[in-house]
């Protein structure tokens, strides 16, 4: 008996070690070629610690052009897509928590879209923005209206939990009172889900921040980060790639950090592709 | 000018100012029969239809057009060996990574949830970076510790050996690594997952299971498979549907034409060959094969009744 519990925490530090090394070494390897010279990262026999910092890289995500106005585009559609996404989620789930054959009809509606592939969707995107003038935009509007609709599901998910869960009897009072629906839902609902409806704008953002897929496809020219990191690891530089990277690590460590005890029912609510 | 406004309220239709009389309630008016419900449900309903489905029925119409009506674009696509390549990759690597990631979730999963402490603590966070990373991101690094003459081969020359053709294409090594950076990044949701459904088990089973005189594997096979069963369904199902939709992986380790799956294959048509219906003939292949294997998975379920648990 003794030696099987040995043997449980042997394993148990073996894989919490594996889960530790899994998330660190990528992040680190990232940092590292961020930050030194390219010679550096393309050595071989790999070099594993920094023998020289640099700051280059990064200061070329903010000088070169095509790098800023990646960074500049990305953040412009993803808060586009959180404010829309977490208004349309919002009411979505409160007519969901108020009357259940409408719970079933939205479940029902998302796991539909949750069934696509993202291919069968984009390529005839394509052509409908190219009708109406948001294909490959400048301002990544086009963009933003798909991840408003693949975000939708999310939070309206997150948000439907409290709605659920704050009593009728308060909304029937304002109701007699003479109050309207928008209004009960803003000056009684609103303040008691504010947590929630954070944590859904939070996670739409970086949705949309991190999607890849119909950015590829619908921003050709005008590209957001993760399409032009794609660019960068296949065909381009080490260094900016990695500097590119390290950008767009920063707001899911800002993520991770504000939501960590919201991370459980967050992950269960979503896949990513 | 709080009193302009309430004179003006549009939305004063049904309420108007004052108090509603509890007549209302008798005549049916309810706060939750308005048709304000209506409007909330069916505006993001209609935004996800109007931006999502409309076109994929496009995508459908356009798929059987070739200078009219016409299952042209199918035979082309059906007789093409890269599509039948892609589909026999599209199957066995989700099917794969599902494997490896239910079986190394659920090992994760058994050994971390009795346990408590700072560095459960730490191994959890550390789980949920690579889910909460940008997946482009965590395949820029696997790509450059796979490349030759990466880092996972710069550690085998530490150790002495040699170098692996990790990425080259057409060897089953490259099929490995696309599998396991595949169920890397999403390997530790499944874990949480199955922590969760562990925590449901309550301790008294297990203490009747060890008082009846069960070993481990027998608890294991009596006790925790069944009542796990429900995470373990739900696992499958959230991500299930995602590993087929596998795009990105392959793209970036391998490159459309490396490991070609059903998705990188319909954008190789429609990008490089410029082909945009034979394209969408090919994703409409996939949404097909998509829709097919979930509503197989959904009766299976239903048969044996495991889907309550499912949302």
């Amino acid at each position: 008996m003794k030696q099987a519990k040995a043997a449980m925490r042997l394993s148990a530090g073996a894989i919490k070690t594996f889960l530790l090394a899994g998330a660190a070494i990528p992040v680190y390897l990232i940092i590292k070629q961020a930050l030194t010279p390219e010679l550096e990262s393309l050595a071989w026999p790999p070099i594993w610690l920094p023998h020289r910092l640099t700051l280059a890289h990064l200061r070329a995500v903010f000088a070169v052009r095509e790098l800023r106005s990646a960074v500049l585009l990305s953040l412009f559609v993803a808060l586009v897509t959180a404010t829309l996404a977490t208004i349309l989620g919002l009411i979505m789930a409160y007519a969901m928590a108020r009357r259940s054959r409408m719970r079933s009809a939205g479940m029902g509606a998302l796991t539909a879209a949750r069934l696509m592939p993202m291919i069968a969707v984009a390529l005839p995107l394509v052509l409908v923005l190219n009708r109406i003038g948001l294909y490959d935009s400048s301002t990544g509007l086009g963009l933003a209206l798909i991840h408003t609709a693949i975000a939708i599901p999310t939070t309206a998910l997150v948000i439907f939990g409290v709605f659920a869960n704050i009593a009728r009897e308060q909304e029937e009072a304002a109701w007699m009172d003479g109050a309207s629906l928008p209004r009960i839902l803003l000056t009684i609902d609103l303040p008691q889900a504010k947590g929630s409806v954070a944590a859904a704008f939070v996670l739409s953002f970086i949705l949309s921040w991190d999607e890849f897929g119909y950015a590829l496809l619908v921003q050709v020219t005008h590209r957001t980060l993760p399409p032009l990191l794609y660019y960068y690891t296949v065909f381009g530089d080490v260094g900016p790639a990695s500097a590119l990277a390290l950008v767009m690590m920063v707001p899911a460590v800002i993520a991770i950090v504000a939501l960590r005890p919201l991370l459980g029912s967050a992950l269960m609510s979503g896949g990513r592709r | 000018m709080p009193k302009q406004f309430r004179h003006v309220n549009p939305s004063a239709g049904e309420s108007r100012p004052g108090r509603r009389s509890h007549l209302s309630l008798l005549t049916g008016s309810t706060l939750y029969s308005s048709h304000w419900l209506d409007l909330f449900i069916s505006l993001p309903v209609l935004f996800v239809i109007v931006v999502a489905f409309l076109p994929a029925i496009e995508g459908i119409v356009l798929s059987f057009d070739h200078h009219g009506p016409s299952l042209a674009n199918y035979r082309a696509v059906l007789g093409d060996r890269l599509f039948w390549r892609a589909l026999g990759n599209n199957l066995l690597i989700p099917a794969a990574s599902l494997a490896l990631e239910l079986a190394a979730g659920l090992c994760f999963a058994l050994t971390l949830a009795g346990q408590r402490g700072k560095w459960t603590a730490a191994a959890e966070i550390a789980a949920v970076i690579p889910f909460a990373l940008p997946e482009i991101v965590l395949l820029s690094a696997a790509r450059y510790i796979f490349m030759p003459h990466g880092y996972l081969d710069g550690l085998l020359l530490a150790a002495g050996l040699p170098a692996l053709p990790w990425l080259i294409p057409g060897r089953v090594l490259c099929w490995v690594t696309v599998t396991i950076v595949d169920a890397w990044h999403v390997t530790p949701v499944v874990m949480l997952i199955l922590i969760g459904g562990l925590h449901t088990i309550p301790r008294e089973v297990y203490e009747a299971a060890r008082m009846d005189g069960a070993g481990p594997l027998a608890t294991f096979r009596y006790i925790t498979l069944p009542m796990l069963a429900p995470a373990i369904v739900a696992a499958v199902v959230l991500r299930g549907v995602d590993a087929l939709r596998i795009f990105s992986t392959t793209l970036v380790l391998t490159g459309a034409e490396g490991v070609p799956v059903l998705s990188t294959y319909a954008f190789q048509l429609w990008s490089d060959e410029q082909e945009p219906r034979l394209a969408m003939a090919a994703s409409v292949l996939l949404a097909l094969l998509i829709s097919t294997i979930a509503l197989l998975g959904f009766i299976w379920l239903r048969r044996r009744q495991l889907l309550e648990v499912t949302p």
